[in-house]
């Protein structure tokens, strides 16, 4: 999938690139491109990443959700060997991460793609594409692909100090996939982007999985992830929360119905059209028994004298999900913190 | 290579090269002046060409003891960003996640650093050596002797440079070589008072100093061999010598400490960035 709208046939007379065999090719066939066990980091005693077990099989696309400080860039990194972990292992194609022939097919987008300004956007490209070992007959026409394929076509020339944040990360995204890595980990690659550049990014991730590449994508982003990503690794304060396939949540058929008061009255009403999820004296969230159900529900509510303000249908289902389970690791830790300061 | 043609490019681009060759044009040019004017006045003065030569040995050296002492700062200038600057910067995280070897990365950085100040140190040494060949007939005991001392020199800088900057951001770097460099020269000038005085306790500080940095050691070991037989022999007779150079040649032990202590500071530097999180 291009991000630009300009013909992709263009380049199709390029030859292909190719790069060195992985790891995998010699070493070990049936070890999955990541697999970790165990993995431990503190930074002077505050923990970032406490016991990460993860493997992502080939073709499979996984989002490493959590808040800010939640340990994903840490998890990230100690998945590349860039960061030394307390415990546990962590390997790539079957090969310890801190070697260097591990990262052999490996495209990494890091938070923050700093790159030297003085440099074109085709020379950062160029400099990735021998790290990484491509080769390839007709670098121009390579590089070429890679700029328009994150749509900074004709954009090469220009110096990286010039690039505005967006197609920085643009050219991150490029140097990720140069060399058609078998796992790609983005870490927040929509960051600096706009919506239509997050939607395109999202057709990337798309287009990997298809290729059959595995994919670790840590965003913030929760439609982002919902939209792409086959499981959803949520972590909070270092722990992992919970790992499971994103076909398994909920349909999404809730709502929030935001009012002036309820009384248990009226919260027995909502339960005659759906599931009461959580609620207080304001709010309730309601999965609903028929998602056509929603102006019945409305309607009954008037007519028991709830003042409504709002009724939001709750697309992302992955939302509440992950603000149930924050939330509550929260309440747990709190509780934890106030039972210890009790003592 | 890869990263040694990126650390040429990243050093071009900081100006700190084209800084330097200006100033370093307009230093050699003043050199020249200087050195004709006082050349032309010293011989107008005396028809003693011994007198004539221990002035052109001074000149000479004084001009190459700025040489040194620029070198040395345009080293540490480059070499104190080695590692620190590219953590800052979070270029080094897309980078390391390549299939490349941290130790081959340090290696390419700090070599390509080491090799331009290398350059820098032997085209100035020899551009002041010709000026002072050229008008006064100078002819030092030893050239090619003293430029590879002042090449390790460098050496001795950049590894001490590279090596702290894989823990300490590039500021602190920059500033606790500065201050290595200005004890070394400290220790040196002790070590001359005190062999003027004969007072060995003196004389064993500034040896301490220059094992813990051997920079100053190295400089007066290559002005030995920078000087002439003329001047080495006036300052014999005087028992002093100048005070910013050597009248005895560098001993053995003293040039492989310096080459011990660049291998040390290495290994030092690799182990340190193997060890670190980025």
């Amino acid at each position: 999938m291009s991000l630009d709208a300009r013909d992709p046939m263009v380049f199709d007379d390029a030859p292909a690139e190719t790069v060195s065999p992985l790891p995998s090719d010699t070493t070990a066939p049936t070890s999955p491109p990541l697999r970790a066990t165990g993995l431990r980091k503190a930074y002077r005693g505050r923990v970032a990443v406490e016991h990460l077990d993860l493997t992502i099989a080939p073709g499979e696309t996984v989002g490493l959700l959590g808040p800010n400080g939640a340990g994903k860039t840490t998890a990230v990194k100690m998945l590349l060997g860039l960061v030394r972990p307390d415990a546990g292992t962590a390997e790539l194609f079957g090969v310890p991460a801190n070697q260097p022939r591990a990262r052999r097919g490996v495209g990494y987008l890091p938070e923050t793609f700093g790159q030297p300004p003085w440099a074109t956007g085709r020379q950062v490209l160029s400099t990735h594409a021998d790290l990484a070992g491509v080769d390839t007959d007709d670098r121009r026409a390579m590089l070429d692909r890679s700029l328009y394929r994150v749509g900074l076509a004709g954009r090469g020339e220009e110096k990286v100090g010039g690039y505005s944040k967006g197609m920085r990360q643009r050219l991150g995204l490029a140097a990720a996939l140069l060399g058609e890595p078998k796992l790609v980990i983005l870490d927040e690659p929509t960051s600096a982007l706009d919506p239509v550049g997050r939607r395109e990014v999202r057709d990337i991730v798309r287009d990997l999985t298809e290729a059959g590449t595995a994919v670790l994508l840590n965003s913030h982003l929760l439609g982002e992830v919902e939209a792409v990503c086959e499981r959803i690794v949520v972590m909070h304060r270092g722990r992992v929360l919970t790992d499971r396939s994103v076909a398994g949540l909920p349909t999404g058929q809730e709502v929030r119905i935001t009012t002036d008061g309820l009384t248990a009255a009226h919260l027995a009403v909502i339960q005659g059209h759906g599931m009461l999820g959580h609620h207080d004296d304001r709010t309730a969230i309601v999965a609903l028994d028929d998602t056509d159900a929603t102006p019945e529900l409305i309607t009954s509510l008037v007519a028991e004298g709830v003042n409504i303000r709002s009724v939001v249908p709750l697309h992302s289902s992955l939302e509440e999900l992950f603000v149930r389970l924050v939330g509550d690791a929260v309440h747990d830790d709190d509780a934890v913190g106030r039972k210890g300061a009790g003592r | 290579m890869i990263i040694m043609r990126l650390s040429l490019r990243e050093a071009i681009s900081r100006r700190v090269l084209a800084a330097s060759t200006v100033f370093s044009v307009g230093f050699v040019g003043l050199f020249w002046l200087a050195y004709s004017l006082a050349f032309s006045s010293v011989a107008e003065s005396t028809s003693d060409p011994s007198e004539s030569a221990v002035v052109a040995g001074i000149l000479t050296i004084m001009g190459l003891y700025t040489v040194q002492f620029l070198a040395s700062f345009l080293t540490i200038l480059l070499a104190s960003g080695t590692v620190a600057s590219e953590i800052d910067s979070g270029r080094i995280l897309s980078i390391m996640a390549r299939p490349l070897p941290r130790w081959s990365w340090l290696a390419q950085r700090a070599g390509t650093f080491g090799g331009m100040a290398m350059v820098y140190v032997l085209l100035m040494t020899g551009a002041v050596l010709l000026v002072a060949a050229g008008i006064g007939g100078y002819q030092p005991l030893n050239p090619l002797r003293g430029m590879a001392l002042l090449a390790l020199q460098v050496a001795v800088l950049v590894a001490l440079g590279a090596g702290l900057s894989t823990r300490f951001s590039t500021v602190a770097t920059g500033v606790i070589v500065v201050a290595l460099y200005g004890l070394a020269w400290l220790g040196g000038i002790v070590e001359f008072v005190a062999g003027a005085l004969g007072n060995q306790t003196l004389e064993r500080v500034g040896i301490v100093v220059s094992l813990l940095i051997p920079s100053d050691a190295l400089w007066r070991g290559a002005s030995y061999y920078f000087q002439n037989p003329v001047l080495l022999m006036a300052a014999e007779m005087d028992d002093v010598g100048l005070p910013f150079a050597s009248s005895v040649p560098p001993s053995g032990p003293q040039v492989a400490w310096a080459v011990v202590y660049v291998l040390i500071c290495g290994t030092l530097a690799v182990r340190s960035l193997n060890k670190r999180d980025l």
